[in-house]
Parts: C-alpha cells; sequence; structure tokens
C-alpha cells in the first residue's frame, strides 16, 4: 500500500469498469490508489457504502457511470449523482471537505477520461490533504 | 456452512511481470477460509479450467476466487466451469488483476494485486447461489398495428407455430402500407389477405391495447373493441404502429408563409409525384422540377432513397430538368450511394445549401431561391413542380400506447431502443420489440432487418414453450415491504409489480423474467427489503472493509 490515501470507485460495469479495462490495456496509467468495485450499474451505489469508505480511511470516492442521458439503466445515472451530493452535504456536516466525493460520467470506450478523471480525482484529495485515520 | 475459498491466481502466460505471484499465493494462504491457493499461467485454456474443475472436486471448494484479467472478459465461462464442477455459477468471485492493475501501472504492484484479491475473497465468503430454473411461456404474440411490418411479423411468427394477434385501430389492415406501395411496389393487400386466411393469426381491427400486466413469456393484455374488454395471454408484444408523413416545405417561418400562397398543384409529396409519373400520358411534362431533403429533419433515410429513386424516374420518364435542393445527400441507407451516382450520371443537379431555400411563388411556377455552397453565390430555380420533403413523425397513438407498456420515448416521440447499434428493435421492457418506423426514420432496407431479428428473436424464446431463468436473483423481502410503491416506479424495465401475499396484504414482487438486474431498485428501497445476490449491500461493504 502506497502512503497515498485510498480512492475507492464504483463502477458501472456499462462504463467505468470497462473503460478502466481499456486504459489498463492502452497502459494510460492510473492512480495506483485505485481501488475499483464493480456494480451493475451506478444506480446500485448507496450512500451508505460511499460513507464506509470514507470511515475506512479513504481519501476520495467515485462513483463512475455512464453518459447523461446514454445510462444503460435510464435513470441509474441521475440517481448516483443525487446520492453523491447527498453524501457530499453529510461530509460537509461531519467536517470532511464534501468536494473528496464525486460522480463522473463517461462511456465505456473512454479510457483517456478514465485516467483523466481519476488523476484529477487523486490530485485533489492530494491538496486537500489525507483524511485523518479514524479507524 | 464454513466457507472453503479456492484462490486461483493467473498470471496470464508470465505477462504480468511486476506482479510477484509467490508473495500473493503466500500471503492467500493465511487468510482464513482458503482452503488453497493455485498459481496458473493459462486460466483461459481448456486444461487449466479442467485442472480448476478437479480441484474444485477434490478440495471440496465451496468459493471459487479467480485472480485473472477483466471479469467482462472471462466471467460467464468461469460461471460455466464452476457450474461444470457441481457448484453454483454463483459462487464466483473475481480480482481484476491484469487490466486494473498488473497493466495499469508501472513498476511493483505486488501489494495491490494482495489487496484485490482479498476485496475479493471477502465478498466472496458472503455469496449465495442463485438457482437456474424452468419457466413456462405462452406460446403467442401480440403484434399492434396493421402495416406492412406488422403483417410480415405476424406470418412469419405464424409460420413458427405461434399463435398471433393482430390489433389494429382503424377499421382495415394494410392501409399505413399504401403510401410506402406506391412508392416501392409492395402489394399490401394480397399480405392481409394472407394474414386473415392464416389459421394462427386472429385479425382484431378498430381495437386498442388497453391495460399490460406480467412480463416477458407471461404478459396479460387487455385489449378493447367495441366497447368490450377482453383479456388475453401472451409470451411476447411486438409494437410496429408505424409513424405518418408530413410535407415540410421550409424550416424557417418567414418563406413558409409565402409557401402558403402557392397553389397546391405545383407543390406535391413523392407519393403524389409517383402518381403523376405512373401516368404521363394525362398530364402536361413538367420542364424543370425540383426536390427538397435534409432541412426540415436531420434523419432522411426515407426522404433520401424516395428523391434519389424518383429523380432517376423522372429523368427517365419526363426527361426533365431536375435539381435537388440539400443540405447533405446522407447516403446511410443501403444502395443509396449506388443511386446517387447514378442520378448525376444522369444529370440530376445536387444544389448544397446551408440553409432552407426561400420558396416564392410566380406565374404559376414556383422560384426556387438558395445559396449555391460550391458557387458561393444565390441561383433561383424557376421550377414546374417541387417535390415538399417528407418528414416522419410518430403515430398519434404512439405516446398513450408507450405509457401502457411502459417504455420510452426517444426526443422526437418516436419509440427508444434499448441500444440503438446492438439492440435496435428491443425496448427497455423484455418481451416488448419495436419494428420498422415506429422506432424513428427508417428505410425499406431496415424495416426488413427488423422484421427478420424481431421474428428471430421471438422463436428463439417462446417456440420451445419455456426458458431457463435465474430464480430470485433479485428479492423482495414481503416481511420488510410495506408496499410503498416506490421500486415499482423506479423500474426503469417495469418488472416489479405488486402482488397479493398469502398474508392478504399486496407486496412488491420482482418478475424473475423481466428483471435486468440493474440494482436501481435495491439502493433506493426505503425498508431496504429488496436483496440483490451478488451485489447485496454486505457484499459490497465486504469488499471496501478489505481495502487499505
Amino acid at each position: 500500500m502506497s502512503m497515498k490515501g485510498t480512492i475507492v470507485a464504483f463502477c458501472c460495469q456499462h462504463s467505468g469498469y470497462p473503460a478502466a479495462d481499456l486504459a489498463g490495456k492502452l497502459g494510460l496509467g492510473s492512480p495506483e490508489a485505485l481501488r475499483i468495485i464493480r456494480v451493475p450499474c451506478a444506480g446500485r451505489v448507496d450512500v451508505i457504502h460511499m460513507l464506509r469508505a470514507f470511515e475506512k480511511g479513504a481519501s476520495a470516492v467515485a462513483v463512475l457511470g455512464c453518459e447523461e442521458g446514454a445510462c444503460h439503466h435510464i435513470t441509474g445515472n441521475t440517481r448516483a449523482k443525487e446520492r453523491v451530493e447527498q453524501c457530499s452535504m453529510l461530509l460537509k456536516e461531519i467536517g470532511i471537505d464534501g468536494r473528496r466525493v464525486v460522480m463522473f460520467r463517461l462511456s465505456p470506450n473512454a479510457p483517456r477520461k478514465f485516467v483523466d478523471v481519476t488523476n484529477e480525482i487523486e490530485m485533489a484529495a492530494e491538496s486537500q490533504g489525507r483524511q485523518d485515520d479514524n479507524r | 456452512m464454513e466457507v472453503r475459498a479456492g484462490v486461483f491466481l493467473c498470471n496470464c502466460g508470465g505477462a504480468l511481470k511486476n506482479i510477484d505471484f509467490d508473495a500473493v499465493a503466500s500471503e492467500m494462504a493465511g487468510i482464513p477460509g482458503v482452503a488453497s491457493v493455485h498459481v496458473s499461467s493459462d486460466l483461459c485454456l481448456a486444461p487449466a479450467r479442467d485442472r480448476m474443475i478437479s480441484c474444485i472436486r477434490e478440495e471440496n471448494l465451496n468459493r471459487v476466487v479467480v485472480a485473472a484479467c477483466s471479469p467482462e472478459l472471462t466471467e460467464y465461462p468461469l460461471r460455466r466451469t464452476v457450474q461444470s464442477a457441481g457448484l453454483n455459477g454463483h459462487m464466483l468471485s473475481m480480482a481484476n488483476i491484469r487490466e486494473q492493475c498488473s497493466w495499469a501501472h508501472e513498476g511493483d504492484v505486488t501489494g495491490k494485486a494482495v489487496e484485490l484479491v482479498k476485496m475479493a475473497i471477502s465478498r466472496a465468503r458472503l455469496l449465495q447461489p442463485v438457482e437456474e430454473v424452468e419457466v413456462g411461456v405462452e406460446r403467442s404474440v401480440l403484434v399492434v398495428g396493421g402495416g406492412f411490418a406488422a403483417v410480415n411479423v405476424g406470418l412469419l411468427l405464424a409460420a413458427a407455430g405461434l399463435r398471433i394477434t393482430l390489433v389494429e385501430s382503424t377499421g382495415t389492415s394494410g392501409s399505413d402500407g399504401q403510401e410506402l406501395g406506391s412508392i416501392h411496389g409492395f402489394d399490401i393487400g394480397s399480405l392481409v389477405t394472407a394474414a386473415e386466411r392464416d389459421q394462427n393469426i386472429e385479425v382484431l381491427t378498430s381495437a386498442r391495447v388497453v391495460t399490460v400486466e406480467g412480463a416477458i413469456g407471461d404478459f396479460t393484455v387487455t385489449i378493447s373493441r367495441e366497447g368490450k374488454n377482453m383479456a388475453r395471454k401472451y409470451g411476447a408484444i411486438v409494437l410496429a404502429t408505424g409513424s405518418r408523413i408530413e410535407l415540410a416545405l421550409a424550416t424557417d417561418s418567414d418563406s413558409s408563409a409565402e409557401y402558403q400562397g402557392i397553389g397546391g398543384t405545383n407543390v406535391v409529396s413523392q407519393d403524389q409525384l409517383v402518381e403523376r409519373l405512373s401516368r404521363p400520358a394525362s398530364g402536361v411534362k413538367p420542364a424543370t422540377l425540383a426536390f427538397m431533403v435534409d432541412f426540415a429533419d436531420e434523419s432522411t433515410r426515407f426522404s433520401t432513397l424516395a428523391t434519389l429513386g424518383n429523380a432517376l424516374a423522372v429523368r427517365k420518364v419526363w426527361d426533365s430538368e431536375v435539381y435537388v435542393f440539400c443540405r447533405d445527400v446522407k447516403v446511410d441507407s443501403q444502395g443509396a450511394e449506388r443511386l446517387y451516382r447514378e442520378a448525376r450520371d444522369r444529370g440530376v443537379v445536387f444544389v448544397k445549401c446551408p440553409a432552407a431555400p426561400r420558396i416564392t411563388s410566380d406565374n404559376g411556377r414556383v422560384m426556387v431561391e438558395a445559396k449555391d455552397v460550391l458557387l458561393g453565390e444565390d441561383i433561383t430555380v424557376a421550377c414546374d413542380l417541387l417535390v415538399a420533403e417528407a418528414v416522419l413523425y410518430p403515430d398519434p397513438a404512439t405516446a398513450a400506447l408507450g405509457s401502457v407498456l411502459g417504455v420510452r420515448l426517444d426526443e422526437k416521440g418516436f419509440y427508444q431502443e434499448n441500444n440503438v447499434h446492438l439492440y435496435p428493435v428491443a425496448s427497455e421492457r423484455k418481451g416488448v420489440f419495436f419494428v420498422g418506423t415506429c422506432r424513428g426514420q427508417s428505410d425499406v432496407g431496415r424495416v426488413m432487418n427488423d422484421i427478420s431479428s424481431v421474428v428471430i428473436n421471438i422463436k428463439d424464446l417462446l417456440s420451445s414453450g419455456k426458458i431457463m431463468v435465474e430464480s430470485e436473483r433479485v428479492k423482495v423481502d414481503s416481511e420488510k415491504c410495506v408496499a410503498c410503491l416506490t421500486c415499482i416506479r423506479v423500474c426503469p424495465h417495469a418488472a416489479i409489480e405488486l402482488r397479493g401475499t398469502e398474508g392478504g396484504k399486496e407486496k412488491a414482487v420482482v418478475s424473475d423474467l423481466g428483471c435486468h438486474a440493474c440494482g436501481i431498485c435495491v439502493a433506493i428501497c426505503p425498508a431496504k427489503a429488496i436483496e440483490f445476490q451478488d451485489y447485496r449491500d454486505d457484499q459490497i461493504l465486504a469488499q471496501i472493509e478489505a481495502v487499505g
């Protein structure tokens, strides 16, 4: 485990997950601190999942779903976005920067975007400092 | 039951050099519940699969953890392997140590690989079997519509031995086919006669679909006819409600206002042009003729094909000067490129203009004024006959039927396909299919493709009278369910219904056949009453617990 804080990414199996696979195949290099959890749809991700990741000391959480208007299950990505916003509010309430949890929407054939957004998350999390380990 | 997990690591033929597999294996061996660890180099090949099967049997494993390439590639075949060892296919948990670990990073990533496998193991502990069961399906199909596509689908499916009901809202079948028939030379009448004579086909005219309940294989449909409702059972539903064609002359209101002043005789539709062409002796030959394409609607499959075909016919029959005013000639239909070249060879002039031409009237002639992109200047063509652009709009009943069936519409109001490229004939609701122009602009070639692919899909589904389905992978706990209807409201695939239970109360029930396993209802259920095997809350949380 590197010294960098872990980033937990919930990846929809119709977009984020294949994009991550493609990024690997092309050797584009995503953050090593990334831990991907495969979900059938971004709409499956619940606030409790994101909060537990923070509780475990993750420095950032990302939900990667399908492009807007192109969700495989129609409303999954918009529901995920709402939950990410809800989670962000909860984090703010307990004094954690709400920007540590983000939602991204990308297509399965967008490995470069996957790498860009995950690197962005890592940089943002680093600039906010490592979250205190309160396990 | 005690967890006995077998961990199978694959080094991909030695390609994953930045992972120390011996270190990963020794790390895994100490984890509680792990019965054995195996390192192989070719888990994607049959010999290694056979070894895996014998390992599962000999070591009496009840969980299989595979750390290899992406589950996108190997999850399905590995499930089959696990099944052939006598274990349930869902007792498999995968760690992606190739695409998302070894290949994603430079330098040694043994640490990350260990963590990914640990995550997979902690998920594996909580896995539960999902049984596959055989379910009977109705060997009957409801086809809504009475046009060319509907009648063809009905005839082909009836020939496959399925019972068909053709529901047509108007008094006669085949009325929509007349227009297309005049251009493409179909004989819709004989098709309708064949359908009416077919013993497996029941034709209900002046009828409409009122309600649809149930799921694929077992739809209960209420059809209203002559004020009476009748309930029928169907295995699948095909929508072939077609579209209506409207003429559009210009997109900017300015010039369309001027067009209003022109008499109807020198501005015609493709259909009227064909009619005039078919009796050349009776009318006066127009010396100059113009077509308009791609101004009012971006999708021009229908109007482009009709324009190209008719422009050629006009050159041949009347020998008139022919101009085609267009933003673009889109030749995405089969054979359109050839027609376009032929039209140019035969002297048809294509005028590419960025905006809709101005149309005015001058002594009974139609003046078409446009900016020619290639010449870079404005030109005016005086025509004797102008063929207006045909724009397809959804049938007026589309929206109402869509809401009855729980299928969505696209931004133009046509039925929205499941996947426009990969599965264009299917809706989001399993067992509901679309054929023809009810799913948007189409040409005859594409309609024929739609017909064949729907027929193949439905034959596959219903002809044996039974299908295998995963039972209760997504299940509502009726004790916890408070019947708040949230899941029914959010299910994008209309797969959840309220049903009476033994206690007499109505509870939500997920249809095994209709469910797409997305998990949206699971996350949204306020009572947390829905369990989704492989993606239960505890299974997701267990992976997070294993991080770091």
